[in-house]
């Protein structure tokens, strides 16, 4: 090694090594490509405008937790009381609504809500180690059953019309859950590449020690991490409590799951400190448009999971393999 | 009965680029305790690890008790009869003591572990052996220094005739120091032959019956402890080497005025009572042996110990920062001597690694200001000299020398006062070694004050213009100017202890 000092070239531009340093993206979308050319061909109607917009509406529902599910895996933790969450801030939503409180007021204190639970799952991670897989299964039983206490486990219906529109209506033909969903996607990829506390997420999650001795405060970034998670799970239970008209303590059963299987198979590690927004958006897409195919084609319901069980080992495994061929070339 | 343990002839070995061993002999026999002397790098490490088979030689011969031939395993080292305590311990802690010395050989009855039996066989290892420890506890509640009594008691209970003890008292406070000589001393009485690799010479002087001197990867000299004096060994294990810098202070340097300074700093349970001050635009060494609490002593100056006792100042007015955020807001930062679990988030990019400690400096409102970013990360790796092929690429991909540049670099665009560095040049190729030499003394030459930590005293000569010598708790004395000279700071740390 000698000692002349190397200014920093500006790289031209390849399109190989673009490629190659996305190597993940560039397989999700010729997976996406691929599903669509089969269900196209399988599936009647698939490839129509209106199911696409179906899609896209249902996507929304993964989607947007998706987005804080990316942040809460990069900083190397978890978060599975997300279904539960959103079945929990309906509810509570509902019988705000039914009590009197005007709905603007109610929508605000269940996202305030959301965000308070949020933190203090976060806090009890950061400050007293409690393993984030244990602080929110314990939520996810909690979340469930307190919705089941306040509602009798008996749908709360919301008599509002304008309401309702926020969760199945459309804006310019779009239907309005998806323009929330790509505007906070746009957000948090903002949050994740270009602002302080998004580096700091992938600083924690990529070497938690190294992170702390830089000075970066990593009990506040793990905490500010779940409550994005919080946030978002409550604005999803406001949106499909609008779509159903009703809280529902029985909602989004399993969600959890669907969104970390959005997140993985979009290539974020479940040890942390790699991921991405947009790996995180096709995951979505991938799957959202699978299990709108199984149906169109008339799959048995108990034979989707198997297939879908199947189908996200397959695309992961596929996305590991891939990204170690790269890096070792 | 054969006198003779270990009979090792014309050993040599070879790893990619560098020649650990040339031509080495050794022997050793029952009730032997062998010192094994050399600098980092000397080749002790090799010798022994080739004893015990975890390596094998690329040429020579070996005997160990009668048995003809090199060991192919750690397995056949462990048959023929050869144990290694290192300085890592292997105790599981949720274990029994009983377990942990029996580990993998439980004595089993009916397919199940035969626990009277287990605890039997301990307790009588544990008896015959002196140790006061119930075998029936878990290795979690027993201190560090029963954990390599424990350790030794499975070497024993495996028939180790040899046993190697790896730098065994650097992590042991004086009294526990005292308790494992006492156990080396009827070890050896008991006809077990010994090799014990330390630096401290006052317990190489109780217990050793002969010294090994290595250097370079040769053999330099085998004698009875009593024939060699501690300079003789110093100067065996130098060598001839001269020591010309080019990184010391120009002749008639002054450094400035103190501007951190400590008195009576206790950092239990190492440090008992340190005083010293460092002063702004020199680079300042802290020497000690390991296990003298060199590390500790810097942890405590960046708040990520609290003292037990004494009090700090930083340019005057009191200093007791509270934690890593608060020593960094008051100027004082640290790099640390784990680079990779610690000094840096490896699969992030080198621009943010060089920002990770100055994000405030870089942003506005918490959004990144890419210009302001890139101008910084582009200042540090000219400033540093990092070869890399574009800023934003893993830091993974560089080198050792140049990861710990960017770590330097971190701390560095913190804009601290005083820069602690914590075993900067570990892991590090003699080039890169010399540049981050150069850099700290550019630094010191722009007036910042820098703290240098490091286990190989003979990095102090190229660069500090005054070591503290860092001594049984306490800072026992100072080296400075031409004084800096490896041989000095070895019998300062190392050798007997002077009146005072």
């Amino acid at each position: 090694m000698t000692a002349t000092p190397t200014s920093p070239a500006k790289p031209a531009f390849s399109l190989s090594s673009f490629l190659s340093g996305r190597a993940n993206e560039v397989g999700l979308v010729v997976g996406i490509v691929v599903l669509y050319a089969f269900l196209a061909f399988m599936a009647p109607n698939f490839l129509t405008p209106a199911n696409q917009l179906n899609i896209l509406r249902d996507a929304a529902f993964v989607g947007i937790i998706a987005w804080g599910m990316t942040l809460v895996l990069i900083s190397g933790e978890i978060d599975i009381s997300v279904g539960p969450h959103v079945a929990f801030a309906g509810v509570v939503l509902a019988k705000l609504a039914a009590s009197g409180v005007p709905l603007p007021m109610a929508v605000l204190l269940v996202l305030v809500l959301g965000a308070f639970i949020g933190t203090v799952a976060g806090f009890l991670r950061a400050r007293f180690e409690v393993p984030s897989f244990i602080v929110t299964l314990s939520l996810w039983l909690a979340l469930r059953g307190i919705a089941q206490v306040i509602s009798n486990a008996v749908p709360i219906v919301i008599m509002d019309f304008d309401f309702q529109r926020f969760g199945s209506g459309a804006l310019f033909g779009i239907p309005i859950p998806a323009i929330i969903m790509l505007v906070l996607f746009v957000v948090f990829t903002f949050i994740a590449t270009r602002t302080v506390f998004g580096r700091s997420v992938y600083a924690v999650g990529g070497n938690a020690e190294a992170a702390r001795l830089s000075g970066i405060p990593v009990a506040k970034v793990r905490t500010i991490v779940f409550a994005i998670s919080g946030v978002l799970a409550a604005l999803t239970g406001i949106l499909m409590a609008s779509r159903l008209g009703s809280g529902n303590s029985g909602a989004a059963t399993g969600l959890e799951f669907d969104i970390i299987a959005a997140v993985v198979v979009g290539g974020t590690s479940l040890f942390g400190g790699r991921g991405t927004m947009l790996g995180t958006l096709l995951g979505v897409m991938f799957i959202g448009a699978l299990v709108n195919g199984l149906v169109l084609m008339g799959v048995d319901p108990f034979a989707q999971g198997i297939v879908r069980g199947f189908v996200i080992l397959a695309a992961v495994m596929i996305n590991i393999i891939s990204i170690r061929r790269v890096r070792s070339r | 009965m054969q006198q003779r343990l270990i009979e090792m002839r014309g050993i040599s070995k070879a790893y990619p680029g560098v020649t650990a061993l040339r031509n080495v002999d050794f022997e050793l026999s029952r009730g032997e305790v062998r010192a094994l002397l050399g600098k980092n790098g000397a080749g002790k490490s090799t010798l022994i690890k080739i004893m015990a088979g975890v390596e094998t030689p690329d040429s020579g011969d070996i005997d160990v008790d009668g048995r003809k031939g090199a060991l192919r395993s750690p397995a056949e080292g462990i048959k023929a009869g050869i144990a290694t305590v290192h300085q890592e311990l292997s105790i599981i802690p949720e274990m029994s003591v009983a377990e942990n010395i029996f580990l993998g050989r439980w004595p089993r009855r009916a397919g199940s572990i035969d626990w009277n039996t287990l605890n039997a066989e301990a307790a009588a290892i544990l008896a015959q052996l002196g140790f006061n420890i119930d075998p029936r506890v878990s290795a979690s509640q027993i201190s560090v220094a029963q954990r390599q009594l424990v350790e030794i008691a499975r070497a024993i209970s495996k028939g180790a005739k040899v046993l190697i003890l790896d730098e065994p008292t650097s992590s042991l406070v004086t009294q526990e120091v005292e308790v494992l000589l006492a156990v080396i001393q009827r070890l050896s009485a008991a006809g077990v032959g010994i090799i014990y690799i330390s630096h401290r010479m006052d317990e190489i002087r109780r217990i050793a019956t002969s010294v090994t001197v290595l250097r370079d990867g040769t053999h330099i000299r085998t004698a009875p402890v009593d024939e060699v004096s501690n300079s003789d060994i110093v100067k065996l294990m130098l060598g001839d080497a001269t020591t010309a810098s080019s990184h010391r202070a120009p002749a008639g340097h002054v450094a400035g005025k103190a501007i951190l300074s400590a008195t009576n700093l206790a950092v239990l349970p190492r440090v008992t009572s340190a005083s010293f001050e460092v002063r702004a635009g020199e680079v300042l060494g802290i020497a000690g042996v390991l296990g003298s609490g060199r590390t500790e002593l810097l942890q405590a100056l960046v708040g990520l110990r609290r003292p037990a006792s004494g009090q700090m100042t930083l340019e005057g007015a009191a200093y007791a920062p509270k934690d890593l955020r608060a020593a960094l807001a008051a100027g004082v930062f640290m790099t640390p001597e784990d680079r990779r679990h610690e000094g840096a988030v490896t699969m992030l990019g080198i621009d943010e690694n060089l920002v990770m400690a100055s994000w405030a400096s870089v942003s506005k409102f918490g959004i990144i200001q890419s210009g302001k970013m890139n101008q910084t990360v582009n200042q540090s790796i000219a400033q540093l000299g990092v070869k890399l092929a574009r800023p934003g690429e893993a830091l993974a991909n560089l080198s050792g020398g140049n990861q710990q540049k960017v770590v330097i670099g971190k701390a560095l665009n913190a804009k601290p006062k005083v820069l602690l560095l914590d075993e900067p040049t570990r892991g590090v190729d003699v080039g890169a070694k010399g540049q981050i030499y150069a850099l700290m003394r550019d630094l010191a030459t722009q007036g910042l004050a820098v703290v240098f930590v490091s286990g190989e005293l003979e990095e102090f000569p190229e660069v500090c213009d005054r070591v503290l010598i860092l001594r049984d708790g306490q800072i026992t004395g100072e080296v400075t100017g031409d004084d800096v000279r490896t041989q000095v700071l070895l019998d300062a740390t190392m050798g007997e202890r002077r009146p005072a």
